[in-house]
């Protein structure tokens, strides 16, 4: 196998893998494929890390890791001023240093006050929010927000991930919410919804992120009673027709000849 | 390092990635550990293929890796390999014995009843093999298999693999049961994943010195048919409560408008208490 097909198995993998279990997959993948292949899956992770916006614990502090605040190796925080390099598999970040060439200015920094305020009313998990300007383009910047629910000893965990960018110019705000569940007791049942937005004329940007993301959670919970109504139950009926049990045995073919019979064979 | 380890990290990670892609993932993990393949192909479930057979009027079956021998899997209509295998091979394929044969068309018969019953369409099929070489010995194996769907990729395939071991007048049957359940919304909305359980009940069924050997059948297809019959119902109400249930809760773990609401309701309810208690 070359390094290229190596490489691009590791990140298949490691790209299905849901956010709460990135470190069981990572001792299973070093079992299989050998110490070796160490440095390609920490790669891996650290794609996975920036892409599903993981948040990882900075001196006290959750921030998001986004290609938004990305330099060099290096990731920073504008909102406390700060950068650091990532321990991608542990969700760590150390050699914290001051960083002040990308900051929020006031306005950004009242938006990410709201956005916050916002997100702790509606997102009971471990919550992290972000403001990140765009370095090349100053009249964007992007939000987003991320609630994690992590519970291993009863085979579950959940994430919610939105991000937006909203362009004070052209007052546009466009983005996407992704949602993931994995329940792995007795087996593997993975949920997951995702949904994109592109919209005008924004007059209040948390506002209309509020909006949206009440209605996404609401067509959802129409969407679990709608699948279990139709599309469930047409698979498997919960009893026959006749409303009881099979009755087994020699006279089973009974039933093919009362079919045949109704059907006028 | 030992293949056993190996063998177990990759369970374990079919367990976490993502269900829908199953078969990509277990050729991966054959592609970084080529010694997992023929472990990984036997004990994994995957989704049923479903083929025609050629010699009973292109009549659906179901494949897995129980009736596979090399690239041909046995149809339980006509009991032969499509594609057709050459003389050579078929000479060395598996086929069950002219007694197990004949409980083998009767359970089909019996679960394609069931399967219409049930499931209003879909395609069954049973496998049976014997459990040793003793010519004498009546335990045998086997698998009981379930598909139904429609257009989309909506589809429900249950895998019941059995062993029937006889002690004196009873006989033990032992069944793994594996359901896979994928549901789409069609609206960026997917459910999917397996559950499985495993199954063990003693029931009586007559010697064969007793009584006629279609009676000793008709015993094990009741026995047999009353348990998946049960496995199934059990099954069911497990994944609907995962589905949609389990996974919805989840989900309002990470996102919840109404939680605020709820606290506020929360203190209603104490103050409610608090005015009853002083009554």
């Amino acid at each position: 196998m070359s390094d290229s097909q190596f490489e691009s198995i590791i990140s298949q993998i490691i790209s299905d893998t849901p956010s709460g279990e990135i470190k069981q997959v990572y001792e299973d993948l070093i079992t299989i494929a050998g110490e070796n292949s160490k440095e390609t899956v920490l790669d891996a992770i650290e794609q996975y890390n920036i892409k599903n916006l993981i948040p990882i614990e900075v001196d006290g502090k959750s921030v998001v890791l986004s290609r938004y605040n990305r330099e060099g190796s290096k990731f920073f925080d504008p909102a406390s001023s700060i950068s650091f390099n990532v321990d991608h598999l542990n969700r760590e970040g150390f050699d914290i240093q001051p960083f002040q060439s990308t900051q929020l200015n006031q306005v950004q920094e009242d938006l990410l006050k709201n956005l916050q305020k916002y997100a702790e009313k509606n997102f009971p998990g471990y919550l992290t929010t972000s403001i990140y300007p765009i370095p090349e383009e100053s009249n964007k910047i992007v939000l987003s927000i991320v609630s994690m629910k992590y519970n291993p000893s009863n085979f579950w965990n959940g994430h919610w991930r939105s991000e937006y960018i909203f362009d004070s110019n052209f007052n546009k705000l466009k983005g996407s919410i992704d949602v993931q569940v994995h329940y792995y007791e007795d087996g593997n049942v993975s949920f997951k919804s995702s949904e994109t937005f592109d919209l005008d004329d924004i007059t209040d940007v948390i506002k209309t992120i509020a909006v949206k993301e009440k209605e996404f959670e609401e067509n959802l919970d129409t969407s679990f009673s709608q699948l279990n109504e139709t599309q469930f139950k047409s698979l498997r009926r919960r009893l026959p027709i006749t409303r009881s049990r099979v009755n087994w045995g020699k006279a089973i073919g009974t039933y093919r000849l009362g079919k045949d019979a109704a059907q006028g064979k | 390092m030992s293949t056993e380890q190996a063998y177990d990290a990759a369970l374990d990670l079919l367990r976490r990635l993502d269900p829908r892609k199953l078969k990509e993932h277990v050729q991966n993990l054959i592609q970084l550990e080529p010694s997992l393949a023929e472990d990984l192909l036997s004990s994994v479930d995957t989704p049923l293929i479903v083929k025609r057979d050629p010699k009973a009027s292109q009549r659906e079956y179901l494949c897995c890796d129980y009736n596979r021998d090399i690239d041909s899997h046995r149809s339980p209509w006509s009991n032969e390999y499509f594609p057709e295998l050459s003389a050579e091979d078929v000479q060395e394929s598996p086929f069950p014995s002219k007694n197990l044969r004949q409980l083998e068309i009767l359970a089909n018969d019996s679960f394609d009843i069931y399967r219409d019953l049930y499931y209003e369409g879909g395609v069954s099929s049973v496998y049976l093999w014997e459990l040793d070489d003793e010519e004498l010995s009546d335990d045998f194996a086997g698998v009981v298999l379930f598909k139904n769907g429609d257009k989309t990729s909506n589809a429900w395939d249950s895998i019941h693999v059995l062993e029937a071991v006889r002690e004196g007048t009873d006989v033990t049957y032992r069944i793994t049961t594996t359901v896979i359940l994928h549901l789409d919304n069609g609206k960026q909305m997917t459910l999917s994943g397996n559950l499985s359980r495993q199954t063990e009940k003693t029931l009586a069924v007559p010697p064969s010195s007793s009584t006629s050997v279609e009676q000793v059948h008709v015993a094990h297809i009741t026995n047999l048919g009353t348990i998946i019959e049960d496995v199934e119902s059990q099954m069911r109400t497990m994944l609907e409560s995962v589905y949609f249930e389990k996974t919805r809760d989840i989900f309002h773990h990470t996102r919840n408008s109404t939680s605020g609401n709820e606290e506020m309701s929360s203190d209603v309810h104490q103050e409610l208490m608090k005015g009853l208690q002083s009554l």
